[in-house]
């Protein structure tokens, strides 16, 4: 399955964030979003999902406007993780699963046995097993943000959209994050994620775009596109991009912020 | 379950018509023109309102089964303690009603009478509760010029012609002897008349309003026709001073004793001039409050209010003769003085 | 959890059967138990009673309309008030929000004020609680660009506020003799004239409303994240939130028209259902129903035996509601959650 954008324009009623994007994402890639606050990515996000009309350009899905489709058939092939939240109702975390499949059942329908056993399984990919019966609201941010990831599981898409997936998480499940990330592409799913570290980027894009003000900076792998240049440019920030050896011999990108009057050990 | 099946046996009753009282073929046509058949004796009468209430004893006291609120203390004396002991049965006009219907049932009434104004809002409800309840539900209009004919309408209902024969000569006789008296009166010596009702004595009533006819039946000009036909409605002071009328009258003893000492009413003319009087009220109003029979010995009593020259009699012999028709007990010389305290 | 959901709803059926066998046996009219379920049985076999034929009138004409009203409105209300609140992701939420109550009061006001009949005056406040939210549906989509919600929210208030004002007004010009007490009456909300044409007339109606309410319960559910969450997940939330409107408004309006204002059952009902059965709208709809039914058989009970005169029932309600309320508040665990 291929999610593309084509000369998109992007923004809200009466005002255009972003200008000319175009940008492709296949099955089994991580296409990271890399960017600071106000560049548009979550309005491109919202774009791509068909959730606000675009202004120009297109956004097809294996070739088919988006514009001409369905929510229910949109929601099929792309689901979306947004940011973990604070929800209003005391719904368990089995129950914020199970409504992943929405998309699959007719207007007047519950979910059926079958789309009980997909949202188990889906919750125990994810490792939720334990804390299925717990009310979502009561759960720690991450526990939030991973039942979010198991929900858009459920919803059984070829493509994954995440925005921001480990804002306001702590290092360790952020890191838990990524890896589940990584699986999800190894798996077959399309991811695409925004992030404004550059640390994950490197950690599990396979394609970084990154935005500034509103256009496409950069399209291309991790290596090309995330560079002392490019940072400062978006940034406006010095950083050191080198090279790390890991255990299993390989080298491993690491972004370095250059802080002036940072002490070293000395 | 069974409540479906009491649904079903529900549905079932309901739709019938009821068939619950054997009719004996004696019908009468009430105000509203509906054709209602009653028994063929009528012993228990269930007053619908206060006005109902009034006309019944009057006529058929007997037969009254109860009144629609208690007797109070200041009241009680002007009626056999027999009959300011009837139950309190709470009314049933108007989507104000405070009576329960099974209240009503459980008195077991052989009738139900209404007096008053007729709006196709109290037809619908007296269907209503007749539809639901099985017991014949009359209207009769409250209106001053047929207060004889509703007399006579509770004889044949009740089966007392003679009283309400009796009762209608002596509202006929009363009303003709008014007017040939008052036909002595040339159009410029019509008095202009305020009526005000409340404590503030801000409430009054236009053009055929119930509450006024006493004094249009009089031939008084109500001041406040100039608003046009309807109801009472609430007005303010400077309207009143505009309208300048010639006397005010009230039912309210705070409104009284308030106006007298008042500045703003004091600037009318008539309070200056002593021409404001407060119409007794025990045990019912005699203007008003509620418009029912009651207000006949008011017309008497307001004649003597607007025209003193012509209407010179004493009213006690007057007082006395309608209490003891109406109330059905002679007044005490103690209580015809107090009635009579504040009248010309 | 699937156990405690039936037992609350079976808990729920049998409270209302008890109740409502003890509204048929209490009332100014002297009627035993012994004697409503001899009437019920001859009713049902076709067989005597034996007993004086006014206990039959009492209890099919009177008590069995009274007791079937108080079913179906509190259903009514309650209902509609757990579809809001989760449409509104607002546990605060009442049915009256996008003023249908209002536009029913008008109705009913001006029907009084014209002195029309009894089916006259229930019509209208049919039908100006319909426009009256059909206009805070209309203005709030004029207003673009803010969050519908919070649009609809504050539409209904202002058109509420307004029709309000309108309903002073006729008060004030009502006639206080012949008029003005039964406006009074009708705003405080009463059970004591109801009649077998009002059930039947209103159960239809009430239907129609549930139906789609009961239909659509797992896109509800949905209906409580953010609008574009739940777009993203397949849900058509404009489409959803309308019939969701237009159910729980039929249903309210329904109601409102042969019963007068009752508040609070839309409030504090749906509350309890939470509290009981979590909320999820497939268990918390059936359970606000039936506590909500339940609540008006008791409290419309209580209005006619407690004193001499009825009680009426908008007054009730908020005395009853507002201790369980307070209470639910205290004891609860932090707020709504």
């Amino acid at each position: 399955m291929k999610l593309e954008a084509r000369h998109l324009d992007f923004g809200y009623r009466g005002r255009g964030v972003g200008h000319d994007v175009s940008l492709a994402l296949d099955s089994g890639e991580v296409l990271c979003l890399l960017g600071p606050n106000g560049s548009g990515k979550t309005t491109l996000f919202k774009t791509l999902l068909g959730l606000l009309p675009a202004q120009g350009g297109q956004v097809l899905v294996d070739g088919t406007d988006l514009r001409h489709r369905r929510r229910d058939e949109v929601a099929r092939d792309i689901s979306y993780v947004p940011q973990a939240h604070a929800a209003f109702f005391p719904f368990t975390v089995r129950e914020v699963v199970l409504m992943g499949r929405t998309a699959h059942l007719g207007v007047f329908s519950s979910p059926s046995r079958r789309d009980r056993d997909v949202a188990q399984a889906a919750i125990e990919r994810m490792r939720l097993g334990p804390l299925a019966e717990s009310i979502y609201t009561r759960i720690s941010g991450g526990e939030r943000q991973l039942t979010l990831i198991a929900r858009a599981l459920a919803q059984d898409a070829r493509i994954i959209v995440m925005d921001e997936p480990t804002a306001n998480l702590d290092f360790g499940n952020q890191v838990r994050v990524l890896e589940h990330i990584q699986a999800l592409a190894e798996g077959g799913m399309g991811v695409l994620l925004s992030t404004h570290d550059p640390d994950q980027a490197f950690l599990c894009a396979s394609r970084v775009a990154l935005l500034h003000e509103g256009r496409l900076a950069r399209l291309g792998g991790p290596g090309e596109t995330i560079t002392v240049e490019s940072l400062k440019q978006i940034y406006g920030v010095d950083v050191a991009v080198v090279s790390v050896p890991v255990d299993s011999g390989e080298q491993r990108r690491v972004c370095l912020p250059l802080v002036k009057g940072a002490r070293g050990p000395h | 379950m069974k409540r479906r099946r009491f649904l079903a046996a529900a549905a079932a009753a309901t739709c019938l018509p009821y068939l619950g009282r054997a009719q004996t073929g004696r019908a009468v046509t009430d105000a509203t023109g509906r054709r209602i058949e009653l028994p063929e004796r009528v012993e228990r009468i269930y007053a619908a309102g206060p006005p109902a209430s009034i006309l019944v004893f009057a006529v058929a006291p007997d037969k009254l089964i109860g009144w629609t609120s208690a007797w109070r203390d200041a009241e009680r004396p002007f009626i056999a303690k027999k009959y300011a002991d009837l139950p309190a049965l709470g009314r049933l006009t108007g989507r104000g009603n405070t009576a329960n219907v099974e209240v009503v049932l459980r008195a077991k009434p052989d009738v139900i009478i209404d007096y008053g104004t007729v709006s196709p809002t109290i037809v619908s409800l007296a269907e209503r509760v007749q539809q639901q309840t099985g017991i014949p539900y009359l209207l009769l209009d409250g209106d001053f010029g047929k207060m004889a004919d509703a007399a006579t309408r509770i004889g044949t209902i009740a089966g007392v012609e003679q009283q309400a024969d009796e009762w209608a000569r002596y509202i006929r006789e009363t009303l003709a002897f008014i007017n040939q008296r008052l036909a002595t009166v040339p159009p410029e010596r019509r008095p202009r008349v305020y009526y005000g009702r409340g404590p503030l004595g801000l409430t009054t009533g236009r053009k055929g309003s119930i509450n006024v006819e006493s004094i249009e039946q009089l031939g008084a000009i109500n001041v406040a026709a100039v608003m046009g036909r309807g109801g009472l409605v609430q007005v303010s002071v400077e309207q009143v001073l505009l309208w300048n009328p010639d006397v005010v009258i009230t039912i309210d003893a705070n409104f009284y004793a308030t106006a007298r000492v008042h500045p703003l009413w004091r600037a009318l003319p008539a309070v200056e001039a002593g021409r404001i009087y407060l119409a007794p009220n025990v045990p019912f109003g005699w203007i008003d409050f509620p418009p029912s029979v009651n207000r006949l010995i008011g017309l008497r009593w307001l004649a003597r209010v607007l025209y003193p020259q012509v209407f010179p009699e004493d009213l006690r012999p007057v007082v006395r003769e309608f209490y003891t028709r109406c109330y059905h007990q002679a007044p005490t010389e103690a209580q015809l003085d107090e009635l009579l305290r504040h009248t010309p | 959890m699937r156990s405690r959901v039936a037992l609350a709803l079976a808990g729920a059926c049998a409270a209302i059967a008890v109740m409502a066998i003890v509204a048929f046996s209490v009332g100014r009219f002297p009627i035993s138990m012994g004697d409503f379920l001899s009437v019920l049985w001859a009713g049902v076999t076709g067989g005597q009673h034996g007993l004086d034929p006014t206990v039959e009138t009492v209890i099919y004409q009177i008590r069995g309309p009274r007791v079937a009203a108080a079913l179906l409105i509190g259903a009514a209300l309650a209902g509609a008030g757990a579809a809001y609140q989760n449409m509104f992701r607002n546990p605060l939420v009442s049915p009256d929000i996008l003023g249908v109550s209002a536009g029913a009061a008008m109705g009913a006001v001006l029907g009084i004020f014209l002195s029309l009949n009894v089916i006259a005056i229930q019509s209208l406040a049919f039908g100006f609680g319909l426009v009256a939210v059909g206009l805070v549906y209309v203005t709030a989509n004029a207003v673009r660009g803010h969050d519908p919600l919070l649009v609809l929210v504050l539409a209904g208030v202002v058109i509420g506020a307004l029709l309000g004002a309108c309903v002073a007004l006729m008060k004030y010009l009502a006639d206080p003799y012949n008029q003005l007490p039964a406006i009074t009456f009708w705003l405080l909300g009463s059970l004591a004239s109801s009649a077998p044409q009002d059930v039947w007339s209103t159960l239809p109606l009430i239907l129609i409303g549930l139906v789609p309410l009961w239909l659509l319960r797992w896109r509800v559910n949905l209906l409580s994240l953010d609008d574009e969450e739940a777009r993203a997940l397949g849900v058509e939330t404009g489409k959803v939130r309308i019939t969701v409107i237009v159910a729980a408004t039929l249903m309210t309006a329904a109601a409102v028209s042969i019963s007068g204002i009752i508040g609070w059952i839309g409030l504090v009902i749906p509350h309890f259902a939470r509290m009981l059965v979590g909320p999820d709208f497939s268990r918390l709809l059936p359970t606000s129903i039936l506590l909500g039914a339940a609540f008006l058989l008791g409290v419309d009970t209580l209005a006619r035996t407690v004193a001499q005169i009825e009680i009426p029932l908008g007054v009730l309600t908020a005395f009853v509601g507002t201790p369980l309320f307070l209470w639910q508040l205290a004891t609860a665990r932090r707020g709504w959650q």
